[in-house]
């Protein structure tokens, strides 16, 4: 077991090395000479040129890149991201700083999806074909086709600006005030989400039920809530585990959208302010930990089913 | 101001949601069921004779402060804050016309134009209640000519001894001199009427030499303020909030305790906010906001507008084909319509005959801005040599509002034969092609001053010699030089406005933009926000607005 969570250590690392890679050829290819817009138009040739070369980018072509990788990759080797251009503050504090509030959101956003999304699916599944499945059917459909910019209008508008039960926007002081101010933005990555758990735990759900040992189960008397609770949900939980595994990876990076909507202070929002600026290091620092969070993420996702599942660890 | 600067000052106008309350929305039946805003206001004013004190303002911007250092700090988002926290020598009026004393209590300046004396107020401190000195005023001005990524230095070269500084040659600008505690002396080596004007941005305010020259986190949380207002708490991302100068040396200029700037609020989420009674005061409103407020009777009062001193419209690229004559120059102005842009634009624009604003000194009000004549236009293009038109490259970047604009060009453009074909670039990449020779042939371009004297729009943007990377139409014309050269050293203020009325209308002849207008700010301020206009240099400037709310602090409800 040992072996097996060092090796996918190494290969998140070998995964975040690689990603960023790529982000970094990417950003330098763009038409955008970042010293001059770090600098503005009032700058001088002297003054650009000046802070390119203490970016190292001020070379041409493929040889700029290299340069400018090296560069960043002594900084790292330091443990330094850089610091960001636009701000002047180190990358490691912004993101020591964002990652906070998208961790709340990613985790407000997954319990939420769990917490509406099981129940539907098991609903959907044990009364197939009858209206609470057609009512899951619906909220699928739904949640599955509208993009969060738009739900997370609609929830601002009807529930924060109609109603006046939530706030506006905004991250809220703490406490009960910070919990007020995180529905809103969970809610609307949620609605994807629950849709989709909803309709993977009912398929799943639905072939689990016809398998023997719920068969088994059935006939040896069991009550169909013990059947379906602890026999068939937990071989249905598997594929689940790993959605859950994915959409906390990537919430981690940060929700660009629902986060710039609900002037929600993360990574993702940090992150779009970063690709507007050409902010290179910032952009960097933030892709990096959006790679180690998912793959870091996807392990214990795969610990889980090793744990939910005895029959992987033999395999 | 830097384009980029000009762009986020401008007020965002256009639509940003599509109907003016989502009507989709409307129908929802669980929303028609609640009660809803009649969209009056909520509040009245109590009716105070006279400023009430105490009580919090909050508004909101869309995006986030990059730093409150003033040496480097060059948007509209930065000096919202800046302005009530930096007072410097001089400032502007509130009409933005003329300057008026701060820290400075008299000043002087020689026959021949090169000599400034200032003597400093008794008594005035920073926040943390040390003596400000006209050391102060050495280190900052010092500071902002030696600060690679400062956008002001250019404005200093005049002072005796810059260059020197700059590069490295002597550890001090000879210059500028602190006389004794009360006494600072700028020396020019060359006359520059606009010093004064210059003095009176955040950058020269006193700084001290430790948190200058410190550690950048010192600066950016602990900044020395010497205005009406200090640096209670940045949350960074989230919120700006000031707190009055227990040690200003003019209590009365303040009557707030405290002003909040919420940061990175969307358009759409503000006015909500501000409808709610969240926020005091609502600006750059997207569209469906704007037509509602600017055409409520309930609102009227308590809404404002003022052009402010920017310019908008396309450069040419005036280095090579087809941009390199003047007649195919003034086709496309004579091509553009400025009508579909101002309704585009919701009104908020002034047309615009060239990059002075109204108000500023040696613009001609008997110049007219090119009218929409698309035949001229054609005519112009056959005797340059494009019979049958031409195509050409526009370069604007990714902006809802832009992007119509640049469609409404492409529009206007096409009747005379001139076929335009769009490219939406990111911002960055954007202010990287057009400050390249070659780099776009047409392209937006936005300006906005950082004073309002005519140095900053025509010897920014149109000067040759030396030519500032602002000039990004590579425009040279030695007769503008020498207008421009002779206006800057003309100490009378009459010859100096003739003198740039002259080069005004040698600018509008050769035409190297095509001019389209000045924009219009608006702002909406709940009833009880009092003692506030709109500025034409500084905008939201709320550092002598106070609160008429009731005894107990609250707004008073209509």
């Amino acid at each position: 077991m040992t072996g097996l969570v060092l090796r996918r250590l190494g290969w998140a690392v070998v995964v975040a090395w690689f990603v960023v890679t790529l982000s970094f050829i990417v950003v330098l290819m763009l038409p955008a000479d970042p010293a001059a817009a770090l600098l503005g138009p009032h700058a001088t040739e002297q003054a650009i040129a000046k802070v390119r070369d203490g970016y190292c980018l001020g070379g041409h072509g493929l040889q700029r890149i290299v340069d400018a990788y090296g560069c960043w990759l002594g900084k790292l080797a330091h443990g330094d991201l850089g610091e960001s251009y636009r701000t002047r503050r180190a990358v490691l504090d912004i993101i020591a700083d964002r990652i906070w509030p998208t961790t709340q959101l990613a985790l407000g956003a997954v319990v939420l999806q769990l917490v509406l999304g099981v129940p539907l699916g098991i609903l959907a599944a044990v009364r197939r074909g009858r209206w609470p499945d057609h009512v899951g059917n619906l909220v699928g459909l739904v949640g599955q086709s509208a993009p969060p910019f738009v739900v997370g209008t609609v929830l601002l508008y009807v529930f924060a600006y109609r109603f006046g039960w939530f706030p506006l926007g905004g991250y809220g002081e703490g406490g009960w005030d910070r919990l007020a101010h995180l529905v809103l933005p969970a809610m609307s990555i949620a609605t994807v989400g629950v849709a989709l758990y909803a309709r993977v735990l009912r398929g799943e759900l639905i072939d689990a039920l016809g398998e023997d040992f719920v068969r088994t189960a059935r006939a040896k008397g069991l009550p169909e809530r013990v059947v379906v609770g602890r026999h068939a949900l937990r071989h249905a939980l598997g594929p689940l585990i790993s959605l859950v595994g994915l959409d906390l990876g990537v919430l981690l990076g940060g929700a660009v959208v629902t986060e710039v909507v609900f002037a929600w202070p993360g990574l993702g929002r940090e992150l779009m302010h970063a690709i507007l600026e050409i902010d290179i290091p910032l952009i960097l620092g933030v892709v990096m930990v959006t790679a180690l969070a998912i793959a870091v993420v996807n392990l214990l996702v795969d610990l889980a089913a090793l744990w939910l599942d005895p029959r992987l660890r033999d395999g | 101001m830097t384009v980029a600067a000009a762009r986020s000052r401008s007020v965002r106008r256009g639509a940003r949601r599509p109907a003016p309350r989502p009507r989709w929305l409307a129908v929802l039946a669980i929303a028609a069921a609640c009660g809803t805003p009649d969209g009056a206001p909520r509040y009245r004013a109590a009716g105070a004779a006279g400023p009430r004190e105490g009580g919090v303002l909050r508004f909101s911007v869309a995006s986030n402060v990059a730093t409150l250092d003033p040496t480097r700090a060059n948007d509209e988002f930065s000096y919202l804050v800046m302005h009530p926290m930096f007072d410097t020598l001089v400032d502007f009026s509130p009409t933005g016309r003329d300057l008026v004393p701060r820290l400075a209590e008299r000043w002087t300046v020689s026959s021949d134009g090169l000599v400034y004396t200032f003597t400093l107020r008794p008594g005035i401190a920073f926040s943390d209640g040390a003596p400000i000195t006209a050391a102060h005023f050495k280190i900052s001005l010092e500071r902002a000519l030696t600060t690679e990524d400062s956008p002001f230095a250019q404005y200093l070269h005049d002072l005796d001894g810059a260059r020197a500084l700059i590069e490295h040659t002597a550890p001090h600008c000879a210059g500028i001199a602190a006389v004794d505690d009360r006494r600072l002396e700028l020396r020019l080596a060359r006359r520059n009427v606009a010093m004064l004007a210059i003095l009176a941005m955040p950058f020269a305010a006193p700084q001290r030499s430790a948190s200058a020259d410190g550690d950048a986190l010192r600066l950016r949380h602990a900044p020395d303020a010497s205005g009406p207002f200090m640096l209670a708490h940045w949350n960074e991302g989230i919120a700006v909030v000031l707190r009055r100068n227990p040690h200003y040396h003019d209590p009365a200029r303040a009557h707030l305790d405290a002003i909040v700037m919420f940061e990175n609020v969307p358009r759409d989420t503000q006015f909500q906010m501000f409808e709610r009674g969240d926020l005091e005061s609502a600006a750059g409103l997207a569209a469906p906001d704007f037509l509602f407020v600017f055409t409520s009777e309930a609102w009227r009062p308590f809404r404002q507008r003022a052009v402010a001193m920017t310019a908008f419209g396309s450069r040419m690229d005036l280095s090579r084909p087809p941009f390199d004559d003047r007649r195919v120059r003034q086709a496309l102005n004579y091509a553009s319509n400025k009508a579909h842009t101002a309704r585009l634009l919701y009104g908020t624009t002034e047309a615009s005959h060239g990059v002075l604003p109204p108000g500023v000194l040696g613009r001609d009000p008997a110049l007219a801005p090119y009218p929409h004549d698309v035949e001229r236009a054609r005519r112009l293009l056959a005797e340059a040599g494009y019979p049958h038109g031409l195509d050409v490259d526009y370069v604007t970047y990714s902006d809802e509002e832009l992007e119509k604009v640049a469609a409404s060009l492409q529009g206007d453009l096409a009747e005379a034969g001139v076929r335009l074909h769009i490219k939406v670039l990111s911002f960055a990449a954007y202010l990287s092609v057009i400050a390249q020779r070659g780099g776009a042939a047409l392209s937006y371009i936005g300006w906005g001053a950082d004073f309002p004297d005519p140095i900053n729009f025509l010897d920014a943007n149109f000067r040759s010699d030396p030519l500032p990377r602002t000039n990004n139409s590579f425009y040279a014309s030695p007769a503008l030089n020498a207008v421009l050269d002779a206006a800057r050293e003309e100490l009378d203020v009459d010859r100096r406005a003739a003198l740039y009325r002259r080069a005004e209308r040698i600018v509008y002849d050769d035409a190297p933009w095509i001019w389209d207008y000045h924009q219009v700010a608006s702002e909406v301020t709940q009833p009880y926000v009092r003692g506030h206009t709109l500025h034409p240099i500084w905008m939201r400037d709320f550092t002598s607005a106070w609160l008429d709310v009731g005894p107990d602090g609250r707004p008073v409800p209509r």
